[in-house]
């Protein structure tokens, strides 16, 4: 090959060459604008974090009245806001890393419900949450009884990474609960001790066959006997109104005679609706019908449903108490049929045909001391307690209580139990 | 022969219902030996005399009647006595905490009279004299 045939060759290279540099050149300016980009949004896709962090930091560290503690899946604490500092008495810094949230709690009370962090996360791992009373211990060796609601926490990628205690000092409030407590005890003592006199000495006077009284004597003692039982009656529903408030009212389950029960609360209602012009009937089925309950509170119950519908009637009204069994459906229903998904019930309906309740008071009606304007306006005497101790009682039964009315036309609750 | 009347020992820091008691316990047929308004009182009578019931208010200054219960219960000398506890707690757990402390009965205050004299009747009944 000659030299002339060899130099286009060269040329031709050389072109190439200088192509590729372009092509290359173009390829590193794409890319660095690319990367430029990339930097762009890192930045503010950074600084975008860092706000969100600092929004949430800003919320947590705004929390000074509720104990904000973050712990690892050891309970190693790791988040601890200054509501945390506050209630315990030390310092973020001394804390974070360094402690344990177990360190905070009574060995004793933790022992009690299994041991250590375990005792602490034992129902949130279950139910994904947890709130209630325990005893935190402060920097200085205080006790405070606080409400702590637990929650798992997850890191960014969604895994469990620890736990979350967020806790309100409730010592002040609980004390105040058992001051109340202690109060409404010794208030019902109180006074039981001279009702025991007066009504005591009053059955020897009107039942001392040697000084037989005349009418009128009885007639008066008569009134203050009466009204002797009624402040005791008042004094039972406050005593039971605060039991059933600090959760410590306990049923004492039997068989329960439910005919039984309505029998004696028609008998207990027949002197006053008597002297009220009132008519009482009884509806019963032909069977018995037992159910398992406390024969006390529900007799209780029944009273009040029954007093209640005789004073909310006027002269020459009916008063029904019907009992049967049936079955409930989940949505309140009721049957005389079993159908699925249906419970068995005994159901009691009080019917009156008196003043009536409002439509828009009825959703109060079981609030403690609610009084409905027709019993105000028609001079019908109660504190307001009996509905919601109705309420109670049958609640603690796994029962329900309902109302419905119509003002001027009457009144009928329903009560049902599980049997 | 007769049988000397079964001997009582009435304990309650309020007079009226000492007085109530004391009226009860005689119409049940029965002798009223000691009289006490304080728990400590009636711990003292109860070991001086061991009467056959103690009818005991559960409130009391010194030692509450369920203590005194108790006391009684873990004296040989006096772990015979019946005990009739009195209070004003009328709640279940009132009675549960007075029968767990050995009373051999409850009665709630308000008592009617008639009613305390069948319970002190029925205690003291068939205690050997």
């Amino acid at each position: 090959m000659t030299a002339l045939d060899q130099g286009p060759v060269v040329l031709d290279e050389a072109a190439l060459l200088r192509a590729e540099v372009a092509r290359l050149t173009d390829e590193r300016d794409a890319l660095r604008a690319q990367m430029q980009h990339r930097d762009g949004e890192l930045e503010v896709a950074t600084r975008m974090l860092a706000a969100r962090a600092q929004t949430m930091t800003s919320v947590i560290d705004a929390v000074t009245e509720q104990s904000i503690i973050g712990t690892d899946l050891d309970g190693v604490v790791r988040v601890w806001n200054p509501g945390a500092e506050k209630l315990l008495g030390l310092p973020r810094a001394e804390v974070v890393r360094r402690r344990r949230i177990t360190d905070f709690h009574l060995p004793e009370e933790l022992a009690a419900s299994g041991s250590g962090l375990t005792a602490l996360v034992r129902v949130a791992r279950v139910e994904g949450r947890d709130v209630r009373d325990w005893t935190y211990v402060t920097a200085t060796g205080d006790e405070r009884t606080v409400s702590v609601a637990v929650t798992p926490r997850s890191d960014d990628s969604g895994e469990h990474a620890g736990w979350n205690f967020v806790a309100t000092d409730m010592t002040e409030v609980r004390a105040g609960e058992r001051l109340k407590d202690q109060f409404v005890s010794l208030i019902s003592h109180e006074l039981r001790t001279p009702l025991s006199s007066i009504l005591g000495y009053l059955e020897l006077v009107l039942d001392d066959p040697d000084q037989p009284l005349t009418d009128e004597q009885r007639s008066y003692l008569g009134t203050v006997e009466r009204n002797a039982q009624r402040l005791l009656r008042l004094v039972g529903d406050l005593l039971f109104t605060a039991q059933v408030e600090a959760g410590r009212f306990t049923l004492q389950p039997e068989d329960v005679d439910l005919p039984a029960v309505l029998r004696a609360a028609e008998e207990t209602a027949r002197v006053a609706a008597a002297a009220a012009g009132v008519q009482v009937d009884l509806e019963l089925p032909a069977g018995g019908l037992v159910v398992r309950g406390d024969a006390v509170r529900l007799g209780q119950a029944c009273d009040n449903l029954v007093s209640n519908a005789v004073k909310f009637t006027p002269a020459g009204g009916r008063v029904t108490l019907s009992l049967r069994a049936g079955w409930r459906s989940a949505d309140g229903g009721f049957g005389d049929e079993e159908l699925p998904g249906c419970t068995p019930v005994a159901r009691i309906d009080v019917t009156d045909t008196g003043y009536g309740i409002p439509a828009a008071e009825l959703d109060q009606l079981f609030t403690r001391f609610f009084r409905a304007s027709t019993a105000r306006r028609n001079a019908v005497k109660g504190v307001g307690l009996g509905l919601s101790i109705t309420k109670a009682i049958t609640t603690a039964h796994g029962g329900t209580l309902d109302v419905a009315s119509t003002e001027g036309r009457g009144t009928t609750f329903t009560l049902t139990l599980p049997r | 022969m007769e049988q000397p009347a079964p001997r009582v020992l009435v304990a309650d820091d309020e007079d009226d219902i000492r007085g109530l008691v004391r009226l009860a316990v005689r119409r049940a047929g029965c002798t009223v030996v000691a009289e006490v308004a304080d728990g400590t009182a009636a711990l003292d009578a109860a070991r001086a005399h061991v009467p056959d019931l103690a009818v005991l208010d559960v409130s009391m200054p010194g030692a509450t009647g369920l203590e005194v219960c108790t006391a009684l219960r873990a004296e040989a000398a006096t772990a015979g006595v019946r005990v009739l506890l009195l209070s004003a707690g009328a709640s279940a757990e009132d009675v549960a905490r007075g029968l767990a402390a050995g009373a051999d009965s409850y009665l709630a205050k308000p008592f009617s009279v008639a009613g305390l004299v069948a319970r002190v009747r029925e205690l003291s009944a068939g205690v050997p004299a």
